[in-house]
């Protein structure tokens, strides 16, 4: 009866969130592969104390003992060797899946990609992703787009502490390291947009490090790393570009870069916070990306911005600095 | 000079001047040092305050008398005869002073940790009223990075391992028939260091750009570069820590070498066992913990990098040292509630615990196995990918002494007289809940599942199905089993039931949905989160209010009952074991007589066993002064 009514627990709730990849698929297997076991288990736990609690109540009165039973060594052999067998099973399960979760399809030959499987260099840091691609001259992306029914490989670092990439319905999760590139497969098998997650603390804004990742068709894919490859092959990254490969829209608002971030400041209204501080705008926006604490904006904690802007090419901080200013202007 | 004589007496008058001395100390030895060396500022507060997190307590300590005895020695000072003057507590007052007496120090223990489990358990109220919406309502995110830091922070090293210590102390010299600890200055000493650890936590939500916000587990390099209050947790866990490994040493040393007459290994009661292991896990592992906290303080204070990778360091150095003792600190939090769990459920259950021997060894089997399964943390980590297999089969393989032991309990009550007592209903409650916990553990050894649920919501449930079902449940049953011997009074059976339905209920409806939000997206440790998670999280939030509000009626209980509650009998569970055959509280010195171990100490049901005959022998007179 109590496996009856664990059974339709685990039945009638959608336990799983709906798969998108073939990991997950095996992932879920796993699941219910132990899922079935562990109910077994419990059933029997359960009912034994329900049956217990029932039956082998002692009266008020009553100060009998029970008999005086030491054990038997027969349930005992039993109880050791069947949960044994049961870990096997589930170890031998567990390793075979991990392996084909991991396992990198070989390059076809003739394949019209240079690189097979898809390479993507993840970049974490406080509190922002960035998508690198080096198979087409390493355009960049603040989302993940991937094609569909491709094994993709993830390499991922990170800049500042730990992070963790995860995407449920991927059902992949891979820490991102500093001084560390890590590795995640993944070969996504359904169209959709999906949630990028941090689920490693990181800081402040670990709750809204969050990126998003689409699956497309190859041929859309194919197009869109295209047209990202000749936009920002050659000469100088944009303004924008970097605005979003240095992590700026991890934490801020700025319109012009479409990004909506809520850690720091709204960066939509430094005309105004610049005159709080009683300065020149380009001058304050310079100077709050190289020294941030020299000035705070009411209601954000000190500190909380990363000094390593310092070290930015001169070039990049001066094109961020008019980018910055054009924009608050308008 | 009689008010000079009492400043300079150990107690609360020295325990004033003497801080503040030790304040200047440290602060001078700072500022010396700095001003030598040259560097600049000289007056560097950060700096300041992580010495004075050392030298505070010591001088608080030494105010307090802690030191007096092994100075005067170490000083070559004339032996002062023992009067017992510190031993046993005759009012109130004397549970706040240094106290040589298991009996009184159990007790101070477990107030103590009392305290912090109620402080703790406000800061995950404040918690849920957050999540009860998604946004940010009530607090920003360092506070709330800091609410659920210092809530797990203070329930492990504040509550849970401490309580567990506070129950052996009480119990573990009364059952193996010993007249105290072995070590009781030790004991004294190792007590005093817990409010310092606790306050010290604490007080870190003060500390300026507040209390240590890395979680529990700490993670390099996040918590390097964290403010202040960080530093408040590293040295937090070595006062913690430091008490913890002098309980360890003192309960190892007293079992081994106090047990009385009659007493071998194969005839000590299941928790003495417990305590036992638990102590060697505790003397084992953690210093480990000790040494990754001082390296991430080192890294902090002195610009070592020991898990800078720009510097060379290692990150996953932190985790791997990190997990080395926590893991087995889950043991730690875990066996002596096992040990709790035996006895009650042979008594209540009146039969011989089923499978004795081999409920025994399984403990030495967790004991031997938990050192070898820590990097199950670290699936997802980026640590050698080999690792990840061998790791998950030993971890896997702990499912079979556990599962030893719940069969083992299922059979001691099959056909027994089952007396449903509130210590019984805790047991019954903390083998159902503890099975549930143990259950969704295989599903996190089991690594491609876990790569999936690692870190989510998924993590919280099972981590509370553990500690607030298993050990928890096994505490408060714990507590009220022995509530008649400590307080001498008995508490109140009606009370104590609707504390366990109220807890049983409100534990359950507030974790176990948290399973299904990890599985389907929920991360772990954020104060905010996705708006289709909204419903359930608000129902999550009004559950663990009222588990919150269950905790009064535990509360109200226990001190109603110790001040008014009717008289206890020396015996009212009519057991065997040893703590039960002496009054209630028990003697000064536990036993006026030595008794005699004969038999086993769980013969339910066999007509005429003793477990423990008094033949007369009187204990020596110098040992009974009062």
């Amino acid at each position: 009866m109590f496996g009856a009514v664990a059974a339709a627990v685990a039945l009638l709730i959608t336990w799983l969130p709906r798969s998108a990849s073939e990991q997950a698929d095996r992932i879920d297997f796993v699941f219910w592969f132990v899922t079935a076991i562990c109910i077994a288990i419990f059933a029997l736990v359960a009912a034994v104390i329900v049956y217990a609690v029932f039956n082998f109540r002692a009266g008020p009165d009553d100060d009998s003992d029970g008999p005086p039973v030491h054990g038997h060594t027969g349930l005992e052999i039993v109880w050791t060797a069947v949960p044994a067998v049961l870990v096997t099973a589930i170890s031998i399960v567990s390793a075979v899946v991990l392996a084909r979760n991991e396992h990198i399809p070989r390059a076809v030959a003739g394949s019209p990609n240079a690189l097979k499987p898809l390479v993507v260099d993840v970049t974490a840091q406080q509190f922002a992703w960035l998508f690198k691609y080096p198979g087409y001259e390493n355009a960049t992306s603040s989302t993940l787009r991937l094609p569909v029914d491709t094994t993709v490989q993830l390499r991922l670092s990170a800049l500042d502490v730990l992070h963790s990439f995860w995407v449920p319905e991927f059902g992949q999760k891979q820490d991102a390291v500093p001084g560390l590139v890590t590795k995640l497969v993944i070969t996504p098998k359904r169209l959709g947009t999906f949630p990028v997650i941090c689920t490693e603390l990181c800081g402040l804004g670990h709750a809204v490090m969050r990126s998003e990742a689409e699956v497309m068709t190859a041929a859309k894919f194919e197009q869109w790393a295209t047209s990202q490859k000749a936009g920002g092959g050659g000469g100088a990254p944009s303004a924008k570009t970097l605005f979003v490969s240095n992590g700026c829209n991890g934490c801020h608002t700025f319109k012009p870069a479409g990004a909506n971030g809520k850690v720091g400041p709204d960066l939509d209204k430094l005309a105004e916070e610049a005159r709080q501080a009683g300065k020149p705008l380009e001058e304050f926006i310079r100077e709050s990306i190289v020294n941030p604490n020299a000035y705070v904006a009411p209601g954000y904690p000190k500190g909380l911005m990363p000094g390593t802007y310092a070290g930015l090419p001169q070039a990049q901080l001066d094109a961020l600095v008019k980018f910055l200013a054009d924009g608050s202007k308008q | 000079m009689r008010v000079w004589r009492r400043l300079l007496a150990p107690g609360w008058l020295r325990v004033p001047w003497m801080t503040a001395l030790f304040f200047g100390i440290g602060a001078g030895i700072t500022v010396l040092v700095r001003w030598l060396e040259g560097w600049h500022p000289i007056w560097d507060g950060s700096i300041i305050t992580t010495v004075e997190l050392t030298t505070v307590p010591l001088g608080f300590l030494a105010g307090l008398g802690g030191f007096d005895y092994w100075l005067r020695y170490a000083a070559g000072s004339p032996t002062q005869p023992e009067d017992h003057s510190g031993h046993g507590a005759r009012s109130w007052k004397d549970y706040f002073r240094i106290n040589t007496d298991h009996k009184v120090i159990g007790i101070q223990y477990l107030v103590t940790t009392i305290v912090f489990f109620v402080i703790a358990g406000l800061l995950a109220m404040f918690m849920r009223a957050e999540l009860a919406r998604p946004g940010m309502q009530i607090v920003d995110n360092q506070t709330f990075n800091g609410l659920f830091s210092v809530h797990a922070a203070l329930m492990i090293f504040l509550f849970v391992i401490p309580a567990f210590a506070g129950i052996g102390n009480y119990v573990i010299p009364l059952m193996i028939g010993a007249p105290d600890m072995a070590f009781p200055r030790l004991n004294a000493l190792s007590f005093w260091l817990l409010p310092i650890a606790g306050l010290m936590m604490v007080s870190s939500f003060l500390a300026p750009g507040g209390a240590f916000a890395a979680g529990w587990t700490g993670y390099a390099p996040l918590s390097v570069h964290q403010p202040l209050g960080t530093v408040f947790f590293n040295m937090g866990v070595q006062w913690a820590g430091a008490s913890s490994i002098m309980t360890a040493l003192n309960f190892l040393v007293t079992i081994i070498t106090m047990r009385a007459p009659g007493m071998t290994f194969w005839r000590m009661p299941l928790l003495v066992w417990a305590n036992f292991t638990t102590s060697l896990l505790v003397v084992i592992a953690t210093p480990f913990i000790a040494g990754s906290q001082f390296f991430v303080l080192f890294d902090r204070a002195m610009h070592t990098h020991f898990f800078d990778f720009s510097g060379g360091g290692y990150p996953l150095g932190y985790q791997h040292i990190f997990w080395f003792y926590s893991h087995p600190a889950v043991y730690i939090m875990m066996l002596p509630g096992f040990g709790i769990a035996s006895e009650v459920i042979s008594v209540m259950a009146r039969k011989p615990i089923f499978g004795y021997r081999l409920m025994a060894l399984s403990l030495m089997a967790i004991l031997v196995l938990g050192f070898s399964v820590w990097a199950h943390h670290m699936f997802v980590a980026g640590m050698a990918p080999w690792l990840r297999v061998p790791m998950m089969v030993t971890s896997l393989v702990i499912a079979v002494p556990t599962g030893i032991k719940v069969f083992s309990w299922l059979a001691t009550l099959w056909e027994g007289r089952i007396h449903f007592t509130t210590p019984m209903l805790f047991a019954l409650g903390f083998v159902s809940m503890f099975v549930i916990g143990g259950l969704s553990g295989i599903y996190l050894a089991a690594v491609p599942i876990d790569i999936h649920t690692s870190d989510t919501y998924f993590v919280v449930a099972h981590i509370h199905y553990v500690l607030f079902g298993g050990s928890l449940f096994t505490i408060f049953a714990g507590i009220y089993y022995w509530f008649p011997k400590m307080t001498g009074r008995l508490y109140d059976e009606r009370l104590g039931k609707l504390h366990f339905w109220l807890t049983f209920i409100g534990f359950n409806t507030t974790f176990f949905p948290m399973h299904w939000l990890g599985i389907h997206g929920m991360p772990r440790r954020v104060a905010d989160y996705a708006p289709r998670f909204a419903d359930l999280n608000l129902f999550i939030s009004i559950s663990s209010f009222a588990l919150g509000a269950s905790t009064l009626v535990f509360l109200y209980n226990m001190i109603k009952s110790w001040r008014f509650g009717p008289a206890a009998a020396a015996n009212p569970w009519r057991s065997l074991t040893l703590e039960w055959q002496v009054s209630s509280p028990p003697p000064i010195f536990n036993f006026d007589e030595i008794p005699q171990v004969v038999g086993n100490p769980y013969e339910y049901g066999v007509p005429g066993a003793r477990h423990a005959v008094f033949n007369g022998e009187r204990v020596p007179e110098e040992v009974r002064v009062r």
